[in-house]
């Protein structure tokens, strides 16, 4: 590992992250929230010069650049991560908020959590809500996507980035090079982004919730300027949209983006997809169920059993309504859903759609290997035989997500919550999904919770957005051992 | 005429054999050992490579009316027609195997190298085997003009309603003929009078529907679309072939049997449904745990006719109903349904018998070889002109029968009222022997 490359090049994608945080001064600045918007400033002063220095520490290192290889990949994204969500911190401290809680918030951002420390929602400006927003946004399909895009120079040694960052197991290609693969990639995200915001100012929302929740929606993300969540609005139409543009942000972009394209049978063939809109129908029949059961109307079951559930599962975390109050069978299914995810090569976090097709067919494998001991018995996805490393991948990764789901529990239940708010907000962060049970329910929030665990949960965040194993190979000695500044 | 045969293999043999007794014939092939296998015949043996322009200049092709590339590398025979047809000879006929060249067998891909005619002996096998395991107790089963008349062949089980019956009295119903019947070593065309016995087997041709119908006469294998139960032994490219046509049209439980694991890896690959297992067909212990006995059918399409007769006749003994056996060496066909195979069937037999009737059939058409070609099945077309008259009219050679009229979309099972007239196609079967005089008849009568 030569930690020069690393710095040089997560200096530049900071430097290039710097300007994100011009435009909510601006907004800051058009609500008169002076103090606020110097903060954005001041933020802003520190990403630019800290990236240009670590830029310039690590350079001129083009040379190297061109052969970054798989640890080095998996550190830049490690670290732009974590680099930038302290930079992210800044403006929530400057607005008052704890070190803890601050760090907490960004990351939630920046990872598409949506796990809020904010207690009391009136003491922020419209312009850290801008801020909450847009970190989704930006995190959204990934700062190095982004960079990627943009920044040709990366193109070359990207790949590894790509591979690194890329979310889950996926070898959709849409074109034959990676830049324009994810420019393509960012138009369907700016154009869904750019559809939901017109969708929800005619469904009646003022420009900027519009935009709040179509940046948050699009992320998978979760965050909304309203106490109340989505439920704040109690409008049905609203929820209707927003449940629609939470299906598409945590459906695979690149097999959406075939379907624009043309390609009608796209979304059918493949196979993850097929499984996830098949989750969505059976979680949502059996939630519909529960709530009838509950005392909810027909009408009101459907639209909350159907938002809640897609909201989990995509791990966008919104709430149409309050659902620590609802019983708990109605939370189990919920609670399941959790451990599932979005589809490999969307905006949503958790382990995905299809690790568990994946895991379900080893599972099958495995029982049709006891009746027939001499059998040939490939695994199979969309017709073509996944190969047996990468299987094993999808074990280990599974395997390690539960390690890390354990562990966040674990510390989260010792320094004194209750044994749901344990295991909920320890999977909510990991996946991504922002919200759990009982202290971290729905209309509340982490504040309360100890100091440690909010570390440790905020560690969570990061290492299952950057898919678990990205992180947890720096926990071992061999990549520091090896490494090297030059 | 004069044939330069490339390639001295199994078929490259059994052609010289044939045609050396008519035809000027030339055989080209590198191997030394070769060439003293062909010392015996009657032939013009030249040694070198065939995708050499002096060695086929030495072979006669300027002179050669049709160059059969038959070596057992595709390329070769790919390489073969196309310099022959530059040299001269007006017909190439291609021996092909792998299938990656499949995309040769259209028109265009024949017209890039000169090639006239593929031949292609594991897709007509694996076709072969497939027809006659979806037909439920055959031992045969072909089609013709598409689809609208068949052919099976089932043998007569102990406690048969129609054995010790007359053909005549077995009042089967209008569309449907029994052509032929195999018993012990003699194979003949029946008459109204001619009576079956148990063990007799029978072959009857007629329309689809009717023989539907007739079926549960024959054999008491169900024809109710219940699934059969196929396992497959060796899953080389025949084997492969059939379970993947059967797989796709899910219309069996396939299992195969495959040695080598990687190989194993490929079939498994390609199958959706099938079971794959990684073992020896020869593996007594394997057939039983996974109950290969109780299999309605047993393909065994190793590469190796011994090892093939070893694990069909494992499976016999388990209680396999039906064995379909590949045989190599065309010797051991004979030998292998002595034994106990139901089915033994040959590739290069198969592809021989095409050649030689493409080089010495005239008008008329091979459609299918019976009993190892002891029955041979041939389309003929009446011409223009032709007048109009009652089959019974016509007195074809002993032996040969006319099994069906093709005219325009409708096959029609003939009786002796029915008539001929110019455009019909016919469908006739015959016996080896009389082929020749059939031919020469037809050609005549037609005329």
């Amino acid at each position: 590992m030569h930690l020069a490359v690393v710095a040089h090049v997560t200096g530049t994608l900071v430097r290039l992250f710097a300007p994100a945080l011009v435009a909510p001064a601006g907004v800051a600045w058009f609500y008169g929230e002076r103090r606020d918007a110097a903060g954005f400033l001041v933020a802003f002063a520190v990403a630019a010069l800290l990236g240009t220095q670590m830029r310039r520490s690590g350079g001129p290192a083009s040379g190297d650049l061109e052969r970054i290889r798989r640890v080095e990949g998996m550190a830049i994204v490690a670290a732009t991560w974590m680099v930038i969500a302290h930079l992210g911190a800044i403006p929530y401290v400057w607005a008052g908020l704890g070190p803890i809680d601050a760090l907490f918030e960004s990351m939630s951002g920046f990872t598409t959590t949506g796990a809020t420390a904010f207690t009391d929602f009136t003491a922020f400006g419209r312009g850290i809500f801008f801020w909450r927003a847009l970190t989704q946004w930006v995190g959204g399909l990934g700062v190095v996507a982004l960079v990627v895009a943009v920044l040709p120079r990366l193109a070359i040694g990207g790949r590894e980035l790509f591979f690194a960052e890329a979310a889950g197991p996926t070898d959709e290609k849409l074109t034959p090079q990676l830049r324009q693969t994810a420019i393509a990639l960012w138009r369907l995200y700016i154009a869904l982004t750019v559809a939901e915001i017109a969708a929800l100012m005619l469904a009646g929302m003022s420009l900027f919730d519009a935009v709040c929740h179509a940046f948050t929606t699009m992320a998978a993300g979760g965050f909304s300027p309203h106490p109340q969540s989505i439920a704040g609005y109690g409008s049905a139409t609203i929820d209707w949209i927003v449940v629609a543009f939470m299906f598409a942000a945590g459906a695979n972009f690149a097999v959406q983006y075939r379907a624009a394209r043309g390609s009608r049978v796209a979304l059918v063939q493949d196979e993850e997809f097929r499984a996830y809109a098949a989750v969505v129908l059976v979680a949502t029949v059996v939630l519909f169920v529960f709530l009838l059961g509950d005392g909810l109307g027909p009408g009101e079951a459907l639209r909350h059993g159907a938002f809640q559930v897609v909201s989990i599962l995509t791990t966008t975390g919104f709430a149409s309504a309050d659902f620590q109050l609802w019983g708990d069978q109605a939370k189990v299914v919920l609670l399941l859903l959790m451990f599932i995810g979005g589809c490999a090569g969307s905006a949503a976090g958790g382990p995905k759609v299809v690790r568990h097709v994946l895991m379900a067919r080893l599972t099958l494998r495995e029982l049709r290997r006891t009746l027939h001991p001499r059998s040939v018995l490939p695994v199979k996805l969309g017709g073509r035989v996944v190969p047996e490393p990468i299987l094993r991948d999808v074990q280990v990764f599974m395997l390690f997500y539960l390690l890390a789901f354990a562990v966040g529990t674990a510390v989260v239940v010792a320094l004194g919550a209750d044994l749901v708010t344990g295991i909920t907000s320890s999977i909510a962060c990991l996946g991504n999904i922002g919200p759990g049970f009982n202290t971290v329910g729905p209309m509340a929030s982490f504040a309360e919770l100890h100091p440690v665990s909010k570390v440790v949960l905020t560690l969570q965040m990061w290492i299952g957005r950057l898919e678990v194993m990205t992180v947890l190979v720096f926990f071992r000695l061999e990549p520091w051992r090896a490494a090297r500044w030059r | 005429m004069r044939v330069v045969i490339v390639g001295g293999g199994e078929i490259g043999f059994a052609l010289s054999q044939t045609l050396a007794q008519q035809h000027e014939v030339f055989v080209v092939d590198h191997a030394p050992e070769v060439a003293a296998r062909f010392e015996s015949l009657d032939v013009q043996f030249v040694m070198g490579s065939a995708t050499n322009p002096d060695v086929l200049a030495l072979a006669g092709i300027a002179g050669a009316d049709v160059l059969v590339a038959c070596t057992g590398l595709d390329e070769v025979n790919i390489v073969a027609c196309a310099m022959a047809r530059r040299h001269g000879s007006p017909e190439a006929y291609c021996v092909l195997s792998r299938e990656e060249f499949l995309g040769l067998a259209d028109q265009q891909g024949l017209a890039a190298f000169g090639i006239t005619r593929v031949i292609w002996p594991e897709a007509q096998l694996a076709a072969d085997i497939e027809r006659i395991v979806r037909t439920p107790g055959a031992l045969d089963a072909e089609t013709f003009a598409e689809g609208a008349i068949q052919l099976i062949e089932y043998r007569l089980e102990p406690g048969s309603t129609l054995a010790g019956r007359r053909i005549a009295d077995l009042h089967l119903p209008h569309g449907c003929l029994v052509v032929a019947v195999r018993r012990g070593d003699a194979f003949f065309i029946p008459r109204g009078a001619s009576e079956l016995a148990v063990g007799d087997r029978v072959v009857v041709m007629g329309t689809p529907d009717a023989l539907r119908d007739v079926a549960h006469r024959f054999t008491t294998a169900s024809a109710d679309g219940t699934r059969q139960r196929v396992t497959i032994i060796g899953g080389g490219d025949v084997g492969l072939r059939v379970a993947e046509a059967l797989d796709e049209s899910d219309a069996a439980d396939v299992t195969v049997i495959e040695r080598s694991p990687e190989r194993g890896e490929l079939l498994a690959g390609r199958l959706r449904r099938s079971l794959v297992l990684n073992g020896d067909g020869t593996d007594l212990e394997l057939l039983q745990a996974e109950d290969i006995g109780r299999s309605d059918v047993l393909v065994s399409v190793i590469d190796n006719d011994e090892r093939n007769l070893f694990a069909s006749l494992l499976a016999r003994q388990l209680g396999v109903r039906r064995i379909i056996t590949r045989v190599g060496k065309r010797a051991n066909l004979r030998l292998f349904e002595r034994v106990g195979i139901d089915v033994a069937i040959s590739a290069r037999a198969a592809a021989v018998a095409s050649v030689l009737h493409q080089i010495r059939g005239g008008a008329t058409r091979l459609l299918a070889l019976v009993e190892q070609g002891a029955g041979r099945i041939l389309e003929l077309e009446v011409p223009a002109g032709y007048s109009t008259r009652a089959l019974r009219e016509l007195a074809p050679p002993l032996n040969s029968i006319v099994g069906a009229i093709v005219r325009e979309s409708q096959a029609i099972v003939p009786r002796g009222t029915d008539h001929i007239q110019a455009g019909d196609r016919l469908i006739v079967f015959t016996t080896y022997e009389a082929a020749d005089r059939v031919r020469a008849y037809f050609t005549s009568v037609t005329a």
